[in-house]
C-alpha cells in the first residue's frame, strides 16, 4: 500500500465509506452465492428423485439409436421388477432393481452392514454375485447379512441392507420389500420373462443445455410404452419455508445493498465537500483533469479494491463453511461452489455498480469544477444534475435485487414491500417525532434540546428512524422466524416428530404395537387404515386420455400403486382449499374423497369429479369433495387422497402408522419385528436430520444477513453523525459559551440517542408484532409464538446509543474559543 | 467615584507550542473594567483579539496570570464552573451571529434563558425580541433571517439574560454598511438601556471611539490607545 492509498484511509468519511462496501460485498456475495447453492441443491434433490436429469422409461429396453442419442453424457440403465426371493423354503414377493456400476447418477445409495446397524453412504451399488436387501426382508425370511438368496435361477449373497436409495422418491408408492442386484447377474436369474412386468429406466445425467438436445433428439423415436421425463417436470415440491427463507434473505441483501449505498452516498459527500477547495485549487494550478481524475479517484480506487475483495472472500468463506456444514458425512459432498459464471460475475461487479451509482458521480463532478467556484466559494449548491444522479444511483439496487432474485414476479414483491415502507414508516414517524417535540415542553431541558435536535431536522431524523427501525424489525424478525423455523422442528423431533413409519400392519397387531410402544415409550401417531389402488378414471374417462388433454407430463403419482386412506379428522399439516372436509366436529358431512391440490391441479380434478380406483377387490368410485393443500415438509403420513369414513369399508385393509422413539439400544426395534415379522418398518431420522441441518443453516444465513443490515444501519447512523459534526460541535460549543455544562451536553447526546434508538427500537417491536401475524399464517400455521428474539430491536437500540454518543464525543469536546476562531485571528 | 473593577485582567498570558518551539500569544496583558464601563480592543489581523476575548471570557485558560470576574478569580475556575459564571454575568455577540439553525427565533434567545434556569423565560425573550424589532417573527428558523436579523437576534439572545458584562466580537463583520450601522446603534443603545460593561474587539476603528477606552493590541501586548474615545 502506498502513500497516497493510505492517506485515504486517514479521511473518516473514507473509512465509512469503506466499511459500507465492505458489508455490501460481503452480503451481496454470500447471497449470490448462498441462492446459488439453495437452487442446485434442490435441483439435486429433484434429479435426486426421478434419478437423473432425464428418464426414459419404458417396459422393453431402450433402442439402440435412442442409447446413441446420449452423444457421451453420463447414463445408467436401471431394470425395476417385481419377483421372488427364496430362503431355504420360504418365498417372499419383493420389489427388485437391477443396476450397472454407473448407478446412481445422483446422490448416495444408503446401506448398512446389519440389520441395526448406522447406515453409510455407497456411491455404486452390489458388485456382482451381490444382493442388497431391505430391512424387511431380513425380517420376513429371518435372514442375516451373509445369508444366500435365491433370485429365479441364481443365487446371491445378502451383502447390504438398503436404507435408503437416492431415487425411492418421497413417497410410498411400493409396499414390497426392496433388492438390489448388480446388471450382470440379471440374465443369468432369467426372471424376467415374457409378460413379466418390467420397466426398464435409462437415466441420464448431463447440463441442462445438453439435457434439452438430448430430450428433442429422443422424442422423435419413443415407442408407445415409453416415456420421457426431464427435471422440470418431476419438481414436485416447492421449496417450502427455504423459499420464504430465501425471498426474506434477497429482502434483507436489497436494504443492505441500499443503506451501504446511502453510506456510500453520505460519505462521498463529506470527501467531496472536503477536497473540493483542493480540486479547485488544483484547477487553478493548471492540473488538467486527466490529473484530477487520477489524483482523486485513482487513490480511492486503489484503497477500495482490497476491500471489496476482503467483502467477496469473506462471502466465498461463508458459503463454503456452510456447504461443508450442509455435506457433512455425504460421499458425494460436491465441495465445489455451486455458483455459475453468471453469479461470479454479479459478485465482482455488484460492489463496483454500487459504488459506480453512489459515489462515482459526485466524484467525477469534483473534477469538473471551475476554478472560479471554488474561489468565490460557489460550491455545495445542489443542481439538478447531482439530483438526477442520486435518483440514478437509485435504481442500482434495483438492479442488484434483480441479479439476486432473476425473477420478476419476487423482484416485483421486494419493491413492492420496499416502496410500501419507504413512503409508510416516515409518514408514520413524523406525527409521532411532531408529538413528541410539542409534549416535551413539559420535559426537562435536556430532553427538551435533544428532542429539538431530532424533530427540528425532518429530513435526517425521519429516513435514519425509518433505517434503524426497519433494520431493528428485520433483525428481530429473522431471529424469531429462523428459531421458530428450527424449534417448531426441534419441538416436533424430540416429543412428536415420528422418526419411525410402520406399514402393513394388521388390525390384530395393533394391540401388540401398542403394549411395545408402551414399554419402550414410543410415542404414538395417528393410525391410518391404507390400502393400495390405483386411479384408472376420471369422469369415466381412462385417466392417460383425460390428463395428456390438460397436461403434457404425467404425474408420478399415476405410475405406481398409490396408498389410499379414510379418515374422519383432517390430518396435521393439512389445509381444506377447496370444497367441504368430510366430518365437521365429528359428524359426517360428505361421502367422498378429499385430494391434495398439486395432484389435483396436474390432474385437472375439480370438486364434484368422479373418480374410479381399482384395488385387488375391483374397482370402486368415488365423488372429489375436497381439494386439501398438504405441507410436505412435516415427515408425517401424508397421502394425495384420502375418503371419507367407511368408504374402505370392503377392501384389505392394513394399518399405516408412525411413531418417535427416543434415541437407545436396536434391540427394542428387533423385539417389535420378532413380534410383528410382516411389518414394515422405515427408520427417517437421517431425513428429518438433514432437513433440519438445511433448514437451520438457512436460518442461520439469514440471520447473518439480517445483523449485517442492523452494521448496514449503524453505518448510516455514524455517517450521518460525520456529517452533522461540525454543527453539533458548534452548536454545543455555543452552549457552553452561554452557560451550559458539560454534563447537560452529555445528557442532552444521551437522550437524544437514546430517543432516536429506542424510538426507533419501539416502533420496531410493533412492527415485529404485526408481521408476525401473517408471517406466522404462512410459515406456521397461525401459531404467533414470543421468544426473546424479539427483543433484539432493544439491544440493538442500545448500539444505537452507543454509536451516537462514541460518535458525538469530538463535538462535545471542541473548545467553546473555536466559536471566535472561526472568524477571528 | 472608588468602584471596584467588573474584570480584572493581572498579567495575562498565552503560550501554544509550535513546530518550533513555544509561540507566545500574549504576553503581560493588564487592565481593569469598571461596571458600565465600554472599552474597545482593536488590532490588525493575527495580533491575538480573538485570543484575548476568549480568555477574558473564560473560554479558553491563560498560561499565565489571571482574570477576576465580579471580584472572584474566573480563570482559575474550572470549565464547568467557568460556564456557569459566564451564564450568570455574561453575554455574547459574534461575528457570524451563531444562532443555532434547528431553534426558531424565539427558542434562540430562550436557550441561554433556560440553560441558567432564569424564570419567566417566556415573556423575558418575548419582550428582549420586541425590544429589538422581530416580535413578529418568532416562529421563524435562522435560515429565513437576513444577517442583520439574525444579529438582533443575537443581541435580544445576549441582553435577555441581562448581563453585567456583553462581549462582542466584530459584530457588524459580516454584515453590510448599512446594516452594521443599524445594529451598532441597537447595541449601544441596549447596552447602555441595560447598563451592562462592554468589551468590543473590532478592526473599526471609527467604531472604537464610541467606546469609552480603546485598547490596541499589537504582537500579544495591550497598550491604552492615543485616540481619543468618546464619553458615552
Amino acid at each position: 500500500m502506498n502513500a497516497v492509498t493510505l492517506r485515504a484511509w486517514r479521511d473518516s468519511a473514507f473509512r465509512l465509506l469503506a466499511a459500507a462496501l465492505f458489508i455490501a460485498t460481503f452480503a451481496l456475495t454470500t447471497m449470490v452465492l448462498l441462492n446459488a447453492e439453495l437452487a442446485q441443491r434442490f435441483a439435486v434433490r429433484t434429479a435426486e428423485f426421478l434419478g437423473g436429469d432425464l428418464q426414459l422409461s419404458g417396459s422393453q429396453p431402450p433402442l439402440s439409436q435412442q442409447t446413441d442419442a446420449l452423444a457421451g453424457a453420463r447414463h445408467t440403465l436401471v431394470v425395476d421388477f417385481s419377483t421372488v426371493v427364496v430362503h431355504t423354503d420360504r418365498l417372499l414377493l419383493v420389489s427388485a432393481r437391477a443396476v450397472d456400476n454407473d448407478y446412481p447418477l445422483y446422490g448416495v445409495l444408503q446401506v448398512a452392514n446389519d440389520r441395526f446397524a448406522p447406515a453409510a453412504a455407497r456411491q455404486r451399488g452390489p458388485a456382482p454375485g451381490e444382493l442388497w436387501v431391505g430391512d424387511q426382508v431380513l425380517d420376513q425370511l429371518g435372514i442375516a447379512v451373509g445369508a444366500r438368496l435365491t433370485v429365479g435361477n441364481k443365487e446371491l449373497t445378502v451383502a447390504g441392507v438398503i436404507r435408503q436409495l437416492p431415487d425411492q422418491g418421497g413417497g410410498f408408492y411400493s409396499m414390497n420389500p426392496r433388492i438390489l442386484l448388480h446388471r450382470d447377474d440379471l440374465a443369468a436369474t432369467g426372471v424376467l420373462g415374457p409378460g413379466t412386468r418390467v420397466l426398464y429406466r435409462l437415466l441420464v445425467g448431463a447440463p441442462a443445455r445438453a439435457i434439452t438436445a438430448i430430450h428433442s433428439g429422443i422424442t422423435s423415436t419413443l415407442r408407445p410404452d415409453q416415456r420421457l421425463e426431464q427435471v422440470a417436470d418431476a419438481a414436485v415440491r416447492s421449496m417450502g419455508p427455504l423459499r420464504q427463507l430465501t425471498l426474506w434473505a434477497n429482502l434483507g441483501v436489497l436494504l443492505i445493498s441500499l443503506l451501504c449505498g446511502a453510506t456510500i452516498y453520505l460519505a462521498t459527500v463529506q470527501r467531496v465537500r472536503r477536497r473540493t477547495r483542493l480540486a479547485g485549487l488544483l484547477r487553478a494550478f493548471g492540473a488538467q483533469r486527466k490529473q484530477l481524475v487520477s489524483r482523486l479517484l485513482g487513490a480511492d480506487i486503489a484503497a477500495l479494491l482490497p476491500v471489496t475483495a476482503m467483502g467477496i472472500a469473506l462471502g466465498v468463506g461463508t458459503i463454503t463453511l456452510l456447504q461443508s456444514a450442509l455435506t457433512a458425512g455425504d460421499l458425494d459432498g460436491n465441495q465445489t461452489l455451486a455458483a455459475s459464471t453468471g453469479d461470479w460475475m454479479a459478485v465482482i461487479f455488484s460492489p463496483l455498480l454500487l459504488w459506480l451509482a453512489f459515489s462515482f458521480p459526485q466524484l467525477i463532478a469534483l473534477t469538473r469544477i471551475p476554478a472560479m467556484h471554488v474561489l468565490q466559494q460557489r460550491v455545495g449548491q445542489r443542481t439538478m444534475a447531482a439530483t438526477l444522479a442520486l435518483l440514478g444511483a437509485l435504481s442500482a439496487p434495483v438492479v442488484l435485487a434483480a441479479l439476486l432474485t432473476r425473477s420478476l414476479a419476487d423482484l416485483g414483491q421486494l419493491l413492492l414491500v420496499l416502496a410500501g415502507l419507504g413512503t409508510l414508516l416516515p409518514a408514520l414517524l413524523w406525527p409521532l417525532l411532531k408529538g413528541f417535540d410539542l409534549a416535551s415542553q413539559r420535559l426537562a431541558l435536556p430532553t427538551r434540546l435533544a428532542v429539538r435536535r431530532l424533530s427540528r431536522r425532518p429530513a435526517l431524523t425521519l429516513p435514519l428512524m425509518a433505517t434503524l427501525t426497519l433494520a431493528m424489525a428485520v433483525l428481530a424478525l429473522a431471529g424469531q422466524t429462523g428459531h421458530q423455523l428450527l424449534t417448531s422442528w426441534r419441538a416436533q423431533l424430540p416429543t412428536e416428530a415420528p422418526n419411525y413409519f410402520i406399514l402393513n400392519l394388521f388390525d390384530r397387531d395393533r394391540e401388540t404395537l401398542r403394549r411395545w410402544m408402551a414399554e419402550h415409550g414410543a410415542q404414538p401417531q395417528e393410525l391410518y387404515p391404507v390400502m393400495r389402488g390405483r386411479l384408472t378414471e376420471i369422469n369415466q374417462v381412462p385417466v392417460r386420455e383425460a390428463i395428456t388433454k390438460e397436461s403434457n407430463s404425467e404425474p408420478e403419482a399415476l405410475n405406481r400403486d398409490l396408498i389410499l386412506t379414510q379418515a374422519a379428522r383432517l390430518p396435521n399439516g393439512n389445509r381444506v382449499q377447496d370444497g367441504q372436509w368430510h366430518t365437521e366436529d365429528g359428524s359426517p358431512i360428505t361421502t367422498g374423497v378429499s385430494v391434495e391440490q398439486e395432484l389435483a391441479q396436474k390432474l385437472g380434478l375439480k370438486l364434484g369429479d368422479n373418480l374410479q380406483f381399482v384395488s385387488n377387490r375391483g374397482a370402486f368410485h368415488s365423488t372429489v369433495t375436497s381439494v386439501r393443500e398438504v405441507d410436505w415438509e412435516t415427515f408425517a403420513p401424508n397421502f394425495y387422497f384420502i375418503f371419507s369414513p367407511g368408504s374402505l369399508a370392503n377392501q384389505d385393509i392394513t394399518w399405516l402408522t408412525s411413531f418417535w422413539l427416543p434415541p437407545g439400544d436396536g434391540a427394542r426395534l428387533a423385539q417389535l419385528l420378532r413380534q410383528l415379522p410382516h411389518i414394515t418398518l422405515l427408520d427417517i431420522n437421517a431425513l428429518l436430520d438433514k432437513a433440519q441441518g438445511i433448514v437451520g443453516q438457512a436460518s442461520r444465513a439469514v440471520f447473518l444477513l439480517a445483523t449485517l443490515l442492523m452494521l448496514a444501519a449503524l453505518l448510516v447512523l455514524a455517517t450521518a453523525l460525520l456529517g452533522g459534526r461540525d454543527r453539533r460541535a458548534r452548536d454545543y460549543a455555543l452552549a457552553r459559551t452561554l452557560g451550559a455544562r458539560q454534563q447537560l451536553l452529555q445528557r442532552t447526546t444521551w437522550t437524544e440517542f437514546l430517543i432516536l434508538g429506542g424510538g426507533s427500537a419501539m416502533c420496531a417491536l410493533v412492527a415485529v408484532q404485526v408481521a408476525l401475524y401473517p408471517l406466522s399464517e404462512r410459515l406456521f400455521a397461525g401459531e404467533p409464538a414470543w421468544s426473546m428474539w424479539q427483543l433484539l430491536p432493544l439491544i440493538a437500540a442500545l448500539l444505537v446509543v452507543w454509536c451516537g454518543v462514541v460518535g458525538s464525543r469530538a463535538a462535545l469536546d471542541r473548545p467553546s474559543a473555536s466559536l471566535l476562531r472561526e472568524q477571528g485571528d | 467615584m472608588n468602584q471596584s473593577p467588573l474584570l480584572d485582567v493581572r498579567d495575562l498570558g498565552k503560550q501554544v507550542s509550535g513546530p518550533d518551539g513555544p509561540l507566545t500569544l500574549l504576553e503581560a496583558v493588564n487592565f481593569t473594567l469598571l461596571p458600565r464601563e465600554s472599552v474597545a480592543i482593536t488590532g490588525p489581523s493575527g495580533s491575538g483579539k480573538s485570543t484575548l476575548l476568549g480568555l477574558l471570557a473564560g473560554l479558553d485558560v491563560p498560561t499565565s496570570g489571571e482574570v477576576l470576574l465580579g471580584g472572584a478569580s474566573f480563570s482559575a475556575l474550572a470549565e464547568d464552573a467557568r460556564a456557569v459564571r459566564r451564564g450568570e454575568l455574561c453575554g455574547f455577540v459574534f461575528q457570524s451571529f451563531h444562532l443555532v439553525d434547528d431553534l426558531n427565533v424565539l427558542e434562540n434567545v430562550l436557550l441561554p434563558l433556560e440553560l441558567n434556569h432564569i424564570p419567566d423565560p417566556l415573556n423575558r425573550a418575548r419582550q428582549w425580541l420586541g425590544r429589538v424589532g422581530l416580535d413578529h417573527r418568532l416562529k421563524h428558523f435562522p435560515a429565513t433571517l437576513s444577517g442583520g436579523e439574525q444579529q438582533r437576534v443575537a443581541l435580544a439572545r445576549a441582553f435577555a439574560v441581562t448581563p453585567k458584562l456583553l462581549f462582542a466580537d466584530e459584530p457588524t463583520g459580516s454584515l453590510d454598511h448599512g446594516n452594521g450601522a443599524r445594529i451598532i446603534e441597537l447595541l449601544f443603545e441596549l447596552n447602555r438601556e441595560a447598563g451592562t460593561a462592554l468589551i468590543l474587539v473590532t478592526h473599526d476603528a471609527q467604531l472604537a471611539t464610541r467606546c469609552q477606552r480603546h485598547l490596541c493590541l499589537e504582537q500579544g501586548r495591550l497598550y491604552e490607545s492615543a485616540l481619543e474615545s468618546a464619553q458615552l
